[in-house]
């Protein structure tokens, strides 16, 4: 969507998931000042810069996770880079892995690429998505090895309880399968509820993740990604953290597709650690007004669109409401509807059919882009609806 | 920062923590190595806070370990940033906790950053420890790392310097930093998993609730178990229980 959107002039883009920033001041100065020095021309250790990596299990330490960062910490290229080297060292051809319906897009390919086969599990979008645990357990079969899903959820921006998470946690023992929890949006958490708590620290909320459960560190790899949180999509940089025997095995295949993680990027990872908190803290901010102001956008057109309000990450995941559907596209579904937006009011959203088959008639809005260009977008989309 | 500035920066920040240091006089140890400093200081810091109290002894934060960061932190001062009016203020509150500060801590305990030639000597210019530990000397690339050499000549460096009455705790488990020992009057405890280390760890399994282990010094033996993963937790453990039993 976002390739045809580019083809038309004077397109609102709301379907992307990037940030609006550009990556912040205290983390490009430290990549420049570490080229300067020479640092970033040779191959790094494969899992990742020492330092780098000791103060991600730092950082982790006080958020209640506790990897050993010599041995159980990879930072990789990009979190699809973690997901496609975990699933390339866990699965053998055939095996099924399980994943939220909807969910983001690119989870279906890393898996095929590995030779596994995705399962939807279809959230309950009346219960604020939320995963059905009766429904993931039909789903399990001899073959299912792992459950791959980001918390907050991408496309719909909502968190799973901690007792849902723990309720999955106990199937994941019990039919021993593997947990991926790609927490990429971990720092935008804006509403305090079962799956967060307060960090204490500004007005963050923390979210509540399985990698704080020591019980099941031996089957759990979380994936954090610095793209989002520091504005930094395209320097690709993330990691994992997993129990030291599984992280053998990932090391492995990691080595093999990258050998090691840009190492600039590796640096200004480094940096955004020790020194973006105070940026961190104003995407926060900035996000959660976006959010409102999308949420109040999204009220004026209740005859049109009905959706969960997003608690945390930059999404929203409204549905489409029949009759509107029926009217602007008499054949179609959430793909036509998208492109009659995207052609007739010039706004690009991206089709929920693209996160999996229970987003059908939904699209995916994102707030990521500036207040003005939220603005402009429902302004076109009221003037759209109203004709 | 551009480059004058940060000279004039760095040197009243050094001036203004030497007074200060020369005013109080604190216990200084120093952590040093490429890598555990954090995990290792705050060890020693829990440690001697239960022995001494919250007041008595204080660290610096992990980011605050280089010719500014190291005075902020001696300073208890927040980091400028780029702002030039910032650096104008925090100098102007440096200046005035060097020169009438009553409060501060008894012990300090000192994360060193050290990257390259030169960078052990300025810092021991402004702190001269009576203690130093030293973790390891390792690299971060895949190659041979001549920088590495570089890092153990200033390793020696801190060695060299400490006062006899001092004590310089060394990983007996890395090469490198075994050798230190060769280069130092003062008195040596070695520590780690081998055989002749003098504070000793066996026996150590990985649990789901964390790690166990063995531990032995001077004719004192106690099982342990710490919440935490990975050999550098158990280093940090040892060392912070060598720094608590032999102050």
């Amino acid at each position: 969507m976002e390739l045809r959107a580019s083809r038309i002039p004077g397109v609102v883009s709301l379907a992307q998931g990037v940030p609006s920033f550009d990556t912040p001041e205290p983390i490009k100065r430290a990549a420049i000042e570490a080229i300067e020095k020479g640092k970033v021309a040779k191959y790094s250790l494969s899992p990742g810069l020492l330092e780098l990596r000791e103060v991600i299990a730092h950082n982790l330490e006080k958020e209640n996770k506790f990897y050993d960062f010599e041995e159980e910490v990879i930072v990789t290229a990009g979190s699809i880079e973690a997901i496609t080297a975990t699933m390339l060292a866990i699965l053998s051809p055939g095996d099924e892995v399980l994943i939220p319906d909807p969910t983001y897009t690119s989870y279906q390919p890393a898996i095929k690429v590995a030779g596994g086969v995705p399962v939807f599990v279809p959230l309950d979008e009346k219960k604020h998505w939320a995963f059905d645990i009766a429904e993931l357990e039909k789903r399990i079969t001899p073959k299912t090895k792992a459950l791959l899903f980001c918390n907050p959820n991408n496309p719909t921006g909502t968190i799973f309880t901690r007792n849902q998470l723990h309720a999955v946690a106990q199937l994941a023992i019990k039919h021993n399968f593997y947990i991926l929890s790609d927490e990429v949006y971990k720092d935008f958490v804006f509403e305090e509820n079962g799956g967060s708590t307060s960090t204490g620290r500004s007005n963050l909320q923390r979210l509540y993740s399985l990698a704080q459960m020591r019980g099941i560190r031996d089957r759990l790899i979380y994936i954090f990604s610095f793209s989002k949180a520091y504005a930094m999509t395209g320097w690709r940089i993330a990691y994992l953290a997993t129990h030291h025997d599984l992280a053998k095995k990932i090391l492995g295949v990691h080595d093999a597709l990258v050998t090691c993680a840009p190492v600039v990027s590796q640096y200004a990872a480094l940096a955004a650690l020790e020194m973006a908190d105070e940026e961190l803290a104003k995407y926060h901010a900035i996000y959660k007004n976006r959010r409102d102001l999308i949420c109040r956008r999204l009220d004026k057109l209740k005859n049109i669109f009905e959706y969960q309000k997003p608690d945390s990450a930059y999404f929203v995941f409204p549905r489409i409401k029949e009759d509107i559907l029926q009217k602007i596209t008499p054949s179609g579904g959430s793909k036509e509807f998208a492109i009659e937006l995207l052609e007739k009011a010039k706004v690009a959203t991206v089709p929920g059919s693209a996160f999996g088959p229970v987003g059908e008639n939904h699209i995916r809005m994102c707030f990521g882009r500036s207040e003005e260009d939220i603005n402009l977008a429902f302004d076109r989309m009221e003037k759209f609806f109203s004709k | 920062m551009k480059p004058f500035f940060k000279k004039i920066v760095q040197f009243y920040l050094k001036l203004f923590t030497k007074i200060i240091l020369w005013r109080k006089k604190p216990f200084i140890i120093a952590v040093a190595g490429t890598t555990n400093k954090t995990t290792v200081k705050e060890y020693i810091l829990k440690f001697l806070r239960e022995k001494y109290g919250e007041q008595e002894v204080r660290g610096n934060p992990r980011s605050y370990n280089t010719e500014i960061g190291l005075p902020l932190a001696i300073l208890y001062l927040e980091s400028g940033e780029s702002s030039f009016w910032k650096w104008w203020k925090i100098l102007i509150q440096a200046k005035l906790r060097a020169l009438f500060s009553r409060k501060f801590p008894s012990k300090l305990v000192l994360e060193l950053g050290v990257e390259k030639k030169g960078d052990m000597e300025y810092l021991l210019e402004m702190v001269r420890p009576t203690w130093a530990v030293v973790t390891n000397i390792e690299g971060s690339y895949s190659d041979a790392e001549s920088n590495l050499d570089e890092i153990f000549e200033e390793m020696k460096l801190l060695a060299e310097k400490l006062p006899k009455n001092g004590k310089l705790i060394l990983n007996f488990d890395d090469e490198r930093v075994r050798e230190l020992a060769d280069f130092s009057k003062t008195e040596k405890i070695s520590y780690g998993f081998s055989d002749g280390a003098e504070a000793r760890t066996t026996n150590l399994k990985t649990t789901v609730q964390g790690q166990t282990f063995d531990f032995s010094f001077r004719d004192k033996h106690e099982s342990v178990e710490i919440k935490k993963y990975g050999r550098h937790n158990v280093y940090a453990w040892m060392i912070a229980k060598i720094v608590k039993e032999v102050m």
